[in-house]
């Protein structure tokens, strides 16, 4: 379970003090075992910032996070051990091939000898990774870079799962192991939090919704419970009347 | 305690194998320490060559038709006649005006067994005419000699009454000075191999990593920021590290080409004295290596890593020529880093005595100072600028 209680958080210019950014302005939230969240806003929101601080990169001016009851800011290392990441950016090891890479991820989540090689079989196969594995990195397709980074934030296993818009420059078919694989993790009791900008997938994928507008929550439910608040019967007309509207910060 | 040395174990782990696989940046690293030697191996063999040679020396002769055997006799010492003269070097020779003057009734003189009187003329202030002039002397001599000694054969003298007293010359100066130099470059280059051999590695683990967007990720797992440093610390010292050693190993193979003894130097590098060079300059790896990723991770770009890391390799550069030039030598200097190392490295060459006091001082100093960067680098890595700067 993740749980985001009223953060607060500025980048403030040392030079010049009127240009200092409110990045998050007492967003909270939570995303609950057993359940797809998504998390939507339009760019420069807060999303990354908000997800920097889960991961206990930033911390926060007020307010805090917590991982399955962990306090980030109190206890990084622990909180991240339930935590895999799937990050806004992310890049390869390119002189290391797939498996090595999947294989480093699990040392560093604590995992060794048969039990880490097992796994690695198991995400390798679960993702389709079979012919890629024992090949260099470098060269790899976008949707083979991405399948990649999967693996390596799910050989561990984590209860909690962030993705950072995960689909893009996916093809249809690594999209629906994808899909199908949040469904698994669904079904199995993990808590998935899932930012996204293709509002088809989040209606179709998300158990529940938040909308993020400026640094704070401007609306969250069900897509169907988004769409009867604005008055829409599609996910993006709701989703453009909710940030745009004051409105929408009451619900 | 066993699951902290299993991360730190895949942490430098996957160091090493990107290190290793990175065969450009790895083959510049080590390019240090294959030109070592060779340069060493150059430089001597020239310096040889000018100390041994005798370089041709063109004679502006008058009279060489009076008497050939003089000038055969000269001309076998590399004292050749003017009008030989290569066009190159003309002009210098033309300068530098040496000229012999052989008299008219030279033959005549010779026949009558009466002395005859040869002219020398140049310049005898000038540097570069001295070398010749005394060549010409002795060659001269030389000449002079043999005739007499054959005049005494004749007459039944046996012609080591001549010579009661012999004196054998042995030059020990210039060929020491020779030696010097090479064990000086010897140690700038084990110095400069130290700081040189990681950087690459250093760079690429920090810097890269950072521009390659795998920073970030790797920060977001369980893992402590002074593991992390200290994975990429060791995987670019190692590097370092094998750079010492290919200096020390090629350095005494190579030596062993170059016929130190013709200038009555010698030059060995025995078992002993490599390894403890080696342990001396590991604390200097290590150092190096954590200057390199501290001051790396600072900046803003893999570009402005790779410049602002490569103003650092001056110091080591510089250090150990400064401190060669010192006569007066403060004592803080054993203590330092690089400074007191490249002392110590100075006395082994030298075969002085080595100071175990400031041997144990000087690595514990830089071993105390890389254990402050590495920490400081972790701190630093926790910090919100860093962060900021990934994206």
């Amino acid at each position: 379970m993740i749980e985001v209680n009223n953060l607060h958080k500025s980048f403030i210019d040392k030079k010049d003090k009127k240009n200092t950014v409110k990045a998050l302005d007492g967003l909270s939230f939570t995303a609950k075992d057993g359940e797809i969240t998504g998390i939507l806003g339009p760019n420069g929101a807060g999303k990354t910032t908000c997800l920097r601080t889960l991961y206990g990169l930033l911390s926060a001016d007020e307010g805090f996070a917590t991982i399955d009851g962990i306090s980030v800011t109190e206890d990084p290392l622990a909180a991240r051990s339930k935590l895999g990441i799937f990050p806004d950016k992310f890049g390869l090891y390119e002189r290391l091939t797939a498996y090595e890479q999947i294989d480093y991820f699990a040392s560093l989540h604590g995992m060794t000898g048969k039990a880490k090689k097992e796994a690695i079989d198991q995400v390798i196969q679960d993702l389709e990774l079979g012919d890629l594995a024992h090949r260099k990195t470098v060269g790899f397709s976008q949707g083979q870079r991405m399948k990649v980074t999967l693996a390596q934030s799910l050989v561990h296993q984590p209860q909690n799962f962030v993705l950072d818009e995960p689909t893009r420059g996916l093809d249809v078919m690594s999209t629906r192991i994808l899909r199908n694989h949040l469904a698994k993790f669904k079904a199995k009791g993990h808590c998935i939090l899932f930012s996204s900008h293709v509002m088809q997938e989040v209606a179709a994928l998300c158990d529940r919704v938040i909308i993020v507008a400026n640094g704070k929550l401007a609306a969250q439910g069900t897509p169907q419970e988004l769409c009867d608040l604005a008055g829409e019967t599609h996910l993006e007309e709701a989703f453009v009347k909710l940030i745009g509207s004051d409105e929408g910060v009451a619900a | 305690m066993n699951a902290d040395f299993n991360q730190l174990k895949a942490l430098v782990l996957k160091e090493y194998r990107e290190a290793f696989r990175d065969k450009r940046a790895l083959m510049v690293a080590l390019m240090m320490a294959f030109m070592a030697p060779i340069m060493i191996m150059v430089m001597s063999k020239i310096m040889i060559e000018k100390l041994i040679d005798e370089p041709p020396v063109y004679v502006k002769f008058t009279g060489a038709e009076y008497a050939p055997k003089l000038v055969q006799h000269l001309a076998d010492n590399n004292l050749l006649d003017f009008t030989d003269v290569p066009e190159e070097d003309r002009a210098t020779w033309d300068k530098r005006n040496i000229a012999i003057e052989i008299p008219e009734d030279y033959v005549e003189n010779m026949a009558q067994g009466k002395p005859i009187k040869l002219h020398l003329q140049a310049d005898f202030t000038d540097k570069a005419v001295k070398p010749p002039v005394r060549r010409i002397n002795s060659a001269v001599r030389e000449f002079s000699l043999s005739i007499g000694y054959k005049r005494l054969l004749l007459r039944g003298v046996d012609i080591r009454l001549l010579n009661p007293v012999k004196l054998v010359e042995q030059d020990t100066a210039k060929p020491d000075a020779t030696f010097m130099l090479i064990s000086m470059l010897l140690g700038v280059y084990l110095m400069l191999a130290a700081f040189m051999s990681g950087l690459s590695v250093a760079i690429d683990s920090s810097a890269g990593e950072r521009e390659r967007n795998v920073l970030e990720m790797l920060l977001c797992q369980p893992v402590s920021t002074l593991k992390i440093v200290l994975a990429k610390l060791i995987s670019a010292s190692t590097i370092g590290f094998i750079g010492v050693v290919l200096v020390l190993v090629l350095t005494s193979l190579s030596v062993g080409f170059v016929d130190l003894t013709k200038i009555g130097a010698t030059f060995s590098l025995d078992m002993s004295t490599a390894i403890f060079l080696m342990l001396l300059l590991l604390p200097i790896c290590l150092l190096a290596s954590a200057c390199q990723l501290f001051v790396a991770f600072q900046t803003k770009s893999f570009k402005e890593a790779q410049s602002t890391v490569g103003m650092l390799i001056g110091i080591p550069a510089f250090i150990p020529f400064v401190v060669s030039m010192m006569d007066d030598r403060p004592e803080w200097l054993d203590w330092l880093p690089i400074s007191g190392q490249s002392m110590i490295i100075e006395s082994v060459f030298k075969g002085v005595e080595v100071n175990w006091l400031a041997v144990g001082a000087t690595s514990s100093v830089t071993i105390a100072l890389t254990v402050a960067l590495v920490l400081g680098l972790a701190k630093k890595l926790k910090s919100e600028k860093v962060i900021m700067a990934l994206s």
